[in-house]
């Protein structure tokens, strides 16, 4: 059974069936529930980023008219199942386990780890019942830096673990790297600094715990990227079956990766209900969000290059350390990810990469879209520092260095195959869209007029799921399972573990089924969003686009072949003389033959037939990624750096993208902007800033500044003609390579229009007083334009 | 706190919040309308835009009780009868939201400064929606909605 | 971010609300637009017992000419100041200063008098104020009185009225012949407070500069008047050359706060930069004759 003969909705930029509802305001986020009997949580945090708690007195604000209960550390670990870190323990984590709390006991590990939680009538009220919350504090040295963390005489965070190394020192080594550096024509040796920001979705975290005493059940409204994940984390906290737990998820107002699991806070408001026997809402303010929900990105690198006088990158040797925050979570993953991702679609011989991990008294690192994305940033960031080393154009080292497209394909070094990857054509579809030699004259004259302007590109590659193994995605997150039933009112319902915040799949997954079980679009039902209805899932990864994709391609069709097997009963044909189209099925060669698919559907659900029929039109798919495959392109940006303020401005921004088979072009390209968006934003405007004293500085969005529309540029999307790897779906993932590739894009640009100054940057976030800084420091020993530089 | 008045969407309603109540909070808890978000309650991320006596606000940096005598739309009373006006439609059509949390602000701005500025060109449109934060799309897609919206109208 | 309980008063005259200043002084906070008090008290940063809303005191707002003088209402929004044409016409620093506060939906609910009294260094208004010698009308128990702006803006966040004092209007002098403005500010995004603001007015005739005025946001607890740069430009005849030492003398001396967006050598850089720019622009204006 090959394609479908007419390919209606896939590919084309289908309207959302999500607007309608977001358009009005009819969407249902965790906030807007409000179930009887409702109350609502506040938490008392912590002001001081390391101390030890000497008492808590909540006397006062148990006393407060309002306030219903005020539970402590200490209430909490005996009302629930102490252990360590939940999400860490599903994932497999086997290194330093530090202990766990819902809320501090004995101590406080950043500024606004919570202390107690307070119950009341209302939020207001809650709020006011924290405040007479009186907690005595021991201060305790402040851990504010990694490489504090790392010397033995920093007081340890975590008494079990006595240091504050959340992941041990560790290197693996791929090829010969002693032999290739020391063979080498030059090595260079830099350090670059990531800094640390952070998701940021609109929606903070969120939940509404509601326990029904009489059923033992605990149901949990929440903002989550897997309803199945929630539940798994809630019933191993509070210390049931995860049959007794069941999440429910609406509408979700964005997560980039934070709402993943159950957070301290949101487990405890599970437990205070459990505890006073009514539902408790928590819906984390702005202030929190920013201050504890999580950050992301804060690591180091000393790289060093092997390099040809001919610019070939032979080797990299790359030390990282990561900023794990104060309750390491995957923090302490990432390097694995980022090891195996650094090499990107170039050739090399040979890779050394070692990590470690440090706790600090800051935010715990969560996942943030493209968590390994430093390995983009500093191998992109790198081989333009050698190109200007080498009077090398950026984009002829690039094209230098690919590795070809080749069958069978090039491996990675580090093992995984570069099958299908499209870098080289990205690149070059980039220069066809930018005319190079233009700007650069361009550039020059503007120079003239004391007018600075700058030119760069990045290349990535996006594991979307990324090709079969090895190095490819396994366990759960390995195949994906959908669960399709052609309900009694003809409706093809798609039951998925997906659990969109953003992401249309309501709408991607409907074209898909829609095109492949034969009905129109609006006869096709997404459900998401309740454990008790859909299979496990994740929305994460960049991968439901092939895995959920798939799975809805090849589940629609499994439908469809049982249908058409009960209708031949109904029709009196033979099942391969059916077809579906446009909801109706008729035989082949007689259009009036049609009967509609709901009349289909309604004959099967009147429970009329016997054994011998199977009249129960539901199949149970799952879908491993087929030949999965790279996403990958190539982008460009053209800045402008004003020399006297440092102010930068985003001229112009174009991607070349490859994501395989468009399912929707608009969802694509709304992906694509919105990661480009955070990787601007994240060069020039946020940064979650901590003083040496381990105080939080960007708890307001006047402080953590977000990108807005006078940021963003018009981005332009070009999409390539993919390399198809598999007979059914090629549709690949693209969420998180605009965030990944977006960074390196425009720091490239602004080395380049500083290059008058002999600027270098081995940073990723250059506010306007950096950029000033840069140019006083460079300028007195700079290479001029022309200087023999080539760029 | 005494009684005030007010008509939102074109309801006269009556209520006696707490004076410290903003009317963000006021029109979600009391009111049930829940269509207007609330992102920061600081007054910078515009999520939670209305508009009152025909002016775009911040409905977090208003107290409920200052808007007694007002007249109130939020993003439940734009659309005609379930339907979708001119702008909604043409968000719609340009795929300007993802999560659609910073939608209800969004489309409030919008449709105020339409109002005033039905001709305004891509960088007014992108200075005057500057006060609202999106963290999904990149914005290209919610100017467009607008450009388009704006288009529409001058062909009727 | 929950606001905190307080009493709230909703007077209806002047007079009442004079008398509620009186009667809880230092306890109390002015409600007027509420686009800076609500921030602060959802963060709980300002914790006042008593709130005296003068969002109905509608004798506050409005504006009207006299004598050489503008004079503006305290509870008149920024939009419609920014709408006026008399406004305008009169004052033009404050019309090109206007639009710089924060965004439109802010200016729908801020006042003139509330940003005035609110007096952020970093503000457009505080610094339009400075430059131009504004005059601050309060009222009191005791009667009105007015206070120029080199006395009103006395540090941080603070104002030289008394606990028991509204702010009732404020005057600006009309711009005479010859005048050109610029208002100039470096921020990090459109709509951000400025890290740096210049307002900056100069008056032109026959090509030499009879009077300058400038004034900076940004640049220290209060805005600063370029005294010593405005005694150099008077008389001179627009220039590169004259307008860089301009710059210099207005940052050479300068120890501008340091913080989150800058250093205080970042902002002396900056400040330079506006006043090149913003000379030469308000020199361009005065010269075309169209402020």
């Amino acid at each position: 059974m090959t394609a479908i003969a007419a390919e209606r909705y896939t590919g084309a930029s289908i309207k959302r069936s999500e607007d309608p509802r977001i358009l009005t305001g009819t969407g249902r986020y965790v906030d807007d529930i409000k179930l009887p009997g409702m109350l609502h949580a506040a938490f008392v945090r912590s002001p001081l980023p390391h101390a030890r708690v000497i008492s808590v007195d909540a006397s006062a604000a148990r006393a407060l008219p309002g306030v219903v209960a005020v539970l402590t550390g200490a209430d909490l670990e005996a009302m629930t199942v102490p252990g360590p870190d939940p999400l860490l323990s599903l994932m497999g984590w086997k290194g330093p386990s530090p202990e766990f709390t819902l809320l501090a006991t004995d101590k406080v590990r950043l500024v606004g780890d919570p202390v107690a939680i307070v119950v009341a009538e209302s939020r207001y009220l809650a709020e006011d019942g924290c405040e007479l919350v009186e907690v005595e504090y021991d201060d305790l040295p402040p851990v504010v830096t990694a490489a504090f963390a790392l010397d033995p005489d920093s007081p340890p965070l975590f008494a079990n673990l006595g240091d504050n190394v959340a992941r041990p020192h560790s290197r693996t080594e791929f090829g010969d790297v002693a032999g290739t550096f020391a063979d080498a024509d030059r090595t260079y040796d830099f350090h670059i600094d990531v800094h640390r920001h952070q998701n940021v979705p609109m929606e903070g975290r969120a939940c509404i715990a509601s326990f029904d005493a009489d059923a033992g059940v605990m149901t949990v409204y929440a903002a989550t990227q897997s309803v199945h994940l929630s539940r798994a984390v809630f019933a191993m906290r509070l210390g049931v079956e995860p049959g007794q737990v069941r999440v429910l998820a609406g509408d979700i107002g964005g997560s980039f990766g934070l709402k993943i699991g159950a957070s301290r806070e949101e487990l405890a408001v599970g437990a205070a209900s459990r505890h006073l026997g009514r539902p408790v809402k928590w819906v984390e303010d702005r202030g929190e969000n920013l201050t504890v929900s999580g950050q992301a990105r804060e690591e180091s690198f000393d790289v060093r290059a092997a390099v040809s006088n001919d610019g070939d990158l032979l080797g990299l040797d790359v030390a990282m350390v990561v900023d794990t925050g104060s309750y390491p979570g995957m923090g302490v993953t990432v390097p694995d990810i980022m090891q195996g991702m650094l090499p990107g679609p170039y050739k090399l011989a040979a890779m050394g990469f070692e990590s470690t991990a440090a706790i600090t008294n800051k935010a715990p690192y969560v996942a943030y879209r493209g968590p390994w994305a430093s390995e983009t940033f500093v191998r992109e960031r790198v081989l333009d520092l050698i190109a200007r080393e080498l009077g090398l154009d950026p984009v002829e080292i690039r094209l230098r260095n690919f590795a070809p497209r080749t069958d069978p394909p090039a491996m990675m070094i580090t093992g995984r195959p570069l099958v299908g990857v499209t870098s080289k054509e990205s690149l070059e579809r980039i220069a066809q869209l930018v005319d190079f030699p233009a700007f650069r004259r361009r550039q020059a004259q503007a120079l003239e007029q004391g007018r600075y302007l700058g030119i760069g590109v990045a290349t990535f590659i996006e594991a979307a799921p990324g090709p079969r193994s090895p190095g490819g995605p396994s366990g759960p997150m390995g195949l994906e399972s959908m669960r399709l039933r052609l309900g009694e009112d003809g409706f093809v319902v798609l039951f998925t573990g997906q659990m969109p915040h953003g992401q249309s799949h309501q709408t991607t997954l409907a074209q898909i089924a829609a095109d492949e079980f034969g009905v129109p679009f609006d006869q096709v039902r997404v459900v998401v969003g309740d454990t008790d209805v859909v299979p496990f899932g994740l929305t994460g990864g960049s991968r439901s686009a092939t895995m959920t994709g798939g799975v809805a391609l090849h589940g629609a069709r499994q439908l469809k072949a049982k249908v058409l097997d009960f209708a031949a009963h109904l029709m009196e044909a033979s099942a391969q003389d059916l077809l579906i189209t446009d909801g109706n099925v008729w035989v082949r060669g007689d259009p009036a033959s049609a009967i509609a698919v709901s009349e289909i559907a309604a004959r099967a659900a009147s429970g009329q037939f016997g054994a011998e029929v199977d009249a129960n039109l539901e199949v149970q798919a799952t879908f491993d990624g087929g030949e999965g495959g790279w996403s990958g392109g190539t982008h460009c940006a053209i800045v402008e750096v004003d020399a006297e303020t440092g102010l930068v401005k985003v001229e112009r921004y174009v991607a070349a993208e490859d994501c395989g088979t468009l399912i929707n072009p608009a969802v694509v390209e709304g992906q694509i902007r919105g990661g480009v968006a955070q990787g601007i934003g994240a060069v020039l405007l946020e940064r979650s800033a901590y003083g040496e004293d381990g105080v939080f500085q960007s708890a307001t969005f006047m402080d953590y500044l977000m990108p807005t529309t006078c940021d963003v540029p018009r981005i332009e999307i070009e999409h390539l003609e993919t390399v198809p790897l598999d007979a059914d779906v090629n549709f690949r993932g693209v969420g998180e390579g605009g965030m990944i590739v977006a960074p390196p894009t425009v720091v490239n640009a602004i080395e380049d229009a500083l290059s008058p100054f002999g600027v270098r940057i081995y940073e990723q976030h250059l506010p306007p007083a950096r950029i000033l800084e840069l140019m006083a420091a460079f300028s007195g020993r700079g290479a001029r334009a022309g200087d023999g530089e080539g760029v | 706190m005494p009684d005030i008045t007010m008509r939102v969407n074109g309801a006269t309603r009556t209520a006696s919040p707490e004076a410290r109540k903003t009317l963000a909070d006021f029109l979600r808890d009391d009111l049930d309308l829940t269509g207007t978000h609330v992102g920061c309650e600081h007054g910078v991320c515009g999520a939670c835009t209305v508009i009152v006596d025909a002016r775009a606000v911040r409905s977090c940096l208003m107290l409920a009780v200052q808007a007694a005598g007002s007249e109130v739309t939020t993003i439940e009373g734009l659309a005609p009868d379930g339907g979708l006006g001119t702008l909604q439609q043409a968000m719609w059509d340009s795929h300007s939201f993802q999560c659609g949390f910073c939608t209800p602000g969004m489309v409030m701005q919008a449709t105020a400064f339409l109002a005033d500025h039905p001709d305004a060109g891509e960088q007014e449109i992108r200075e005057a929606l500057s006060g609202n934060i999106c963290r999904c799309t990149g914005y290209q897609s919610i100017v467009d909605g607008v450009l388009l919206a704006a288009e529409r109208n001058r062909e009727r | 971010m929950k606001l905190p309980p307080f009493d709230y008063e909703a007077p209806q005259t002047v007079s009442e609300a004079v008398e509620l200043l009186a009667e809880h002084g230092d306890e109390a906070s002015v409600l007027a637009g509420g686009q800076s008090l609500i921030p602060l008290l959802a963060l709980r940063l300002a914790r006042p017992a008593v709130l005296i809303d003068i969002n109905g005191l509608d004798e506050l707002s409005g504006v009207s000419s006299d004598d050489g003088w503008l004079t503006i209402g305290a509870m008149t929004r920024e939009y419609v100041a920014e709408e006026s044409e008399r406004v305008a016409e009169a004052v033009p620093l404050l019309a090109a200063a206007l639009p710089f506060i924060g965004h439109e939906a802010i200016r729908s609910r801020g006042t003139v008098g509330g940003s005035l009294a609110h007096a952020d260094p970093a503000g457009e208004l505080p610094a339009v104020a400075r430059a131009l010698d504004a005059e601050f009308v309060v009222r009191g128990p005791s009667g009105t009185r007015v206070i120029p702006a080199e006395e009103w803006f006395e540090g941080f966040l603070t104002t030289s009225r008394q606990p028991d004092e509204l702010l009732e209007q404020v005057r600006f002098p009309t711009a005479g012949p010859g005048t050109g403005v610029s208002f100039q500010e470096v921020a990090r995004r459109h709509g951000d407070f400025a890290i740096v603001g210049l307002a900056a007015s100069m008056t032109l005739s026959d090509g030499v500069i009879g009077e300058a005025r400038l004034a900076l946001a940004g640049f220290s607890d209060v805005p600063v008047r370029a005294t010593a740069a405005e005694a150099l430009l008077a008389g001179e005849r627009p220039s590169t050359g004259l307008f860089d030492e301009a710059a210099r003398l207005v940052t050479d001396d300068a120890d501008p706060p340091a913080d989150l967006q800058g250093s205080s050598e970042y902002r002396k850089t900056v400040a330079a930069a506006l006043v090149r720019r913003g000379l030469r622009a308000a020199a361009e204006n005065a010269l075309r004759g169209n402020h």
